[in-house]
C-alpha cells in the first residue's frame, strides 16, 4: 500500500516537472498551443467533475459557467478597458456568482430535471449574449480583445512562454485546489449527500448548502480559464455554448473516469491532441470521437484511468515475486 | 389591437405549436417508457428531412414527395429502433444510466449530423410542399401546406393516444412504463416494447423534421432548435404526461408568437427559457406533471 501511494505521488511530481520543464524542450510555438489548450480543457473537465462526479449534481450549465467567464473577460477588458490581469480573476468570481444563480432552480429539483434546467441556463445564457449583438458582436461574437502583456513585453513573443506558463499556473492551482477540496470534510459531506442522501441529511449535512458550495466552488477556475481563454486567443465567440463543446468536455469526463479528478486531467490531454491529430479528416473526425465515446463507455465504465490501473496492477503482479 | 392584427399571430402560434406536440409527445414517450432523455431526438428529425429529400426530389432519386415522405419516416424509425438497441439497451441497468443515456445520445447527434454533412454537403435544401396552394384559418391566408400541419398534427396525436390507450401494444407499453418488473413478469417482451416506443418515438421527430423541411432549410444543424423548443415544452408540461405536452406545446407556440411580435425575435428564446427555469422554480415537476 506505502509503495502504491508512493508511486502516485512521484508520478504527480514528475508529471508537473515534465510540464514545468517541456518549453525547455519544445520551443515549437504551435506544440505549446496545443498543450495551452489542452490545460485550459483539463481545468473545465476537471471542475466539472467536482459537481458531476464527487457532487452527483448533473450539472450541464458547466460550460455555461466557462462562457461566462469568457464573455465577462471580454467585455470588461475590450468596453471598459479594464486590464486583463484583473479581469481574468474576476472572470472567475462572474463565473461563481452565475453558479450560484443557477442552484435557485436546481435546489429544488432532482435526476432529469436538473440536466434539463442547467442545460436550459446555458441556452438562456447564450441567447442573451446573441440578443446584445452591440456588445456581444451577437452570433459572430467579439475580436482583437486586449492581450496580456507587462509594459512592452507581450506575451505572445518567445513561442508563448508567457501564456504557457500562466495556463500552467492557473492548472496547477486549479488541480491542486480541487485535490484538497475533495480530500477534506467538505468533500467527504458532498460525497456523502451524492451516496446516500436521505442518510447524509439525517446526519446533520446540509443539502441546500452543499450544493451551493460545489457549484460555486467548480465554476470558479472554470470562470478563470474562461478569461484567459478568451485574453490567450483574443476571441470570444457564441460556439462554446454549443453541443460540440459540451461533448467534447463531457468525452474527457467520461473516458478518463467521473470522480477521479486525474481521470478528467488525463483524458483531456489525450482528447485534445488526438482530436488535433485527426484535424485533416474533417467531419470524420467528430463521427470517430463519437464512436470511441460509446466504445470506452460500453467496454470500460469506470473510464480510461480505471483501465490503465487495471494493466499497469497486471503488468506489476506479472514482473513482481509472489510473496506466498 | 383588432382582431385583423391579433388574429396572424394566433395562426402563427398554432402552427408553431402543431409542430413543438408532435416533437415533445416523442421525446415524453421516451422519457415516461425508458426513463431517459434522449438527446439525438433533434437529429433523427433533421435525418427524416433529408432522406424524404433524396427520396422524394427530382435533385436526388426523384420518386415524388409521398414516397419520400413514406421512407422519411420508416428511415428516421429504423434509425430510432438503433439507436436504442445500440446506444441505451446496453445501459440500462447501470446506476447512473440517465447521464450516460445523455451522452451516448449526445453522440448519436454528433454522429449522425456530422455523416449528414458528409453526405449531403452543407448547402442547404428545401422541400417541397406537400399540398401546393393556400388555405385560411381564422380569417388569415396561410399556405395549404401550414394548414396541413395544423390539422394532421392533432389527428396523429389522437391517434397515437388511442394506440396506447386501446390496442394490446400500446397498454403493454404504458404498462412497461409504470411498472417494469411486473410488466416482465407477466411475459411482455420489455426490449421489443422499448425498441418499438424508440422507434414511433423518432418516426414522430422523422415526419415533423419533413413537414419542417418546407417552411424552413434543410441543413445538418436544422433539428438543434426545435430539439430545445421540444425540450422546453416537454418540461413545462411535465415529463411524462401526453395530454400535458400537447397543451404545453400550443401554450408555448402562442407564447412565442406573441413574444415574438412583442418583444421580437433576438428575446423570445430568452424569455421562453426564463418562463421555463421560472416554472421549474415554482412547480418541479412542469405545470401539468404529477409525481
Amino acid at each position: 500500500m506505502r509503495q502504491r501511494l508512493d508511486r502516485a505521488t512521484v508520478g504527480k511530481i514528475a508529471g508537473a516537472a515534465a510540464l514545468v520543464l517541456l518549453p525547455l524542450v519544445i520551443g515549437d510555438s504551435y506544440l505549446r498551443h496545443l498543450v495551452i489548450v489542452a490545460m485550459i480543457y483539463a481545468v473545465i473537465a476537471s471542475n466539472w467533475d467536482l459537481s458531476l462526479g464527487y457532487g452527483g449534481i448533473f450539472n450541464f450549465a458547466h460550460l455555461a459557467f466557462f462562457g461566462v467567464g469568457v464573455y465577462f473577460c471580454a467585455i470588461v477588458s475590450k468596453v471598459l478597458g479594464v486590464s486583463p490581469w484583473l479581469a481574468i480573476p474576476a472572470a472567475g468570481l462572474a463565473a461563481a456568482a452565475a453558479a450560484a444563480l443557477v442552484c435557485l432552480p436546481v435546489l429544488r429539483l432532482k435526476g432529469i430535471y436538473v440536466i434539463l434546467v442547467t442545460f436550459a441556463f446555458g441556452q438562456l445564457v447564450l441567447h442573451l449574449v446573441i440578443s446584445q449583438a452591440e456588445i456581444t458582436g451577437g452570433s459572430v461574437g467579439m475580436v482583437f480583445l486586449p492581450a496580456l502583456e507587462i509594459g512592452d513585453y507581450k506575451f505572445t513573443r518567445d513561442g508563448k512562454l508567457g501564456y504557457y506558463y500562466i495556463a500552467l499556473t492557473v492548472f496547477l492551482l486549479s488541480t491542486f485546489f480541487l485535490r484538497r477540496l475533495v480530500k477534506s470534510s467538505f468533500g467527504l459531506a458532498v460525497v456523502a449527500l451524492r451516496d446516500n442522501e436521505e442518510y447524509a441529511v439525517s446526519r446533520g449535512i446540509s443539502l441546500a448548502r452543499q450544493r451551493v458550495y460545489t457549484l460555486t466552488a467548480s465554476a470558479l477556475f472554470t470562470g478563470i480559464a474562461g478569461g484567459f481563454y478568451a485574453t490567450y486567443l483574443r476571441v470570444a465567440s457564441p460556439e462554446i455554448f454549443g453541443f460540440g463543446v459540451l461533448s467534447l468536455v463531457l468525452s474527457m469526463l467520461l473516458v478518463g473516469g467521473i470522480g477521479t479528478i486525474w481521470g478528467p486531467v488525463l483524458a483531456a490531454f489525450a482528447l485534445t491532441f488526438l482530436s488535433e491529430a485527426m484535424i485533416d479528416f474533417g467531419a470524420w473526425r467528430h463521427l470517430i470521437v463519437a464512436a470511441m465515446i460509446v466504445l470506452v463507455l460500453l467496454f470500460y465504465p469506470g473510464g480510461l484511468l480505471m483501465a490503465l490501473d487495471g494493466i499497469a496492477r497486471r503488468v506489476t503482479s506479472a514482473f513482481s515475486p509472489k510473496v506466498d | 389591437m383588432d382582431w385583423d392584427s391579433i388574429a396572424p399571430i394566433l395562426v402563427s402560434g398554432i402552427v408553431l405549436g402543431s409542430l413543438y406536440a408532435m416533437m415533445a409527445t416523442g421525446l415524453s414517450l421516451i422519457w415516461s417508457t425508458l426513463g431517459i432523455f434522449n438527446f439525438a431526438h433533434g437529429v433523427i428529425m433533421t435525418l427524416g428531412a433529408y432522406v424524404a429529400w433524396q427520396v422524394g426530389t427530382e435533385d436526388g432519386f426523384g420518386l415524388g414527395i409521398a414516397a419520400g415522405l413514406a421512407l422519411g419516416v420508416a428511415a428516421t424509425i429504423g434509425v430510432g429502433c438503433l439507436i436504442e438497441v445500440t446506444l441505451v439497451r446496453p445501459f440500462l441497468g447501470r446506476a447512473n444510466v440517465v447521464l450516460l443515456a445523455v451522452i451516448t445520445t449526445l453522440a448519436a447527434s454528433v454522429f449522425i449530423e456530422n455523416a449528414a454533412l458528409l453526405t449531403w454537403s452543407g448547402r442547404i435544401k428545401q422541400l417541397p410542399p406537400l399540398i401546393a396552394g393556400d388555405a385560411s384559418i381564422l380569417g388569415v391566408t396561410v399556405s395549404a401546406h401550414e394548414a396541413l400541419i395544423v390539422g394532421i398534427s392533432p389527428a396523429i396525436l389522437i391517434a397515437l393516444w388511442l394506440f396506447l390507450k386501446v390496442s394490446r401494444t400500446g397498454r403493454a407499453i404504458r404498462a412497461v412504463s409504470q411498472n417494469r418488473d411486473s410488466a416482465l413478469l407477466a411475459g411482455m417482451n420489455v426490449p421489443l416494447l422499448y425498441a418499438l416506443a424508440f422507434g414511433m418515438s423518432a418516426g414522430l421527430a422523422g415526419f415533423a423534421g419533413i413537414l419542417l423541411g418546407s417552411i424552413r432549410f434543410i441543413s445538418p444543424v436544422m433539428g438543434g432548435e426545435p430539439m430545445v423548443k421540444a425540450m422546453i415544452v416537454a418540461i413545462f408540461g411535465g415529463l411524462g404526461s401526453l395530454a400535458g405536452t400537447v397543451g404545453a406545446a400550443y401554450l408555448i407556440g402562442l407564447l412565442e408568437a406573441v413574444s415574438v411580435f412583442v418583444i421580437g425575435l433576438y428575446w423570445t428564446p430568452a424569455v421562453l427559457f426564463a418562463v421555463m427555469i421560472g416554472v421549474l422554480v415554482m412547480r418541479p415537476t412542469g405545470l401539468f406533471g404529477r409525481k
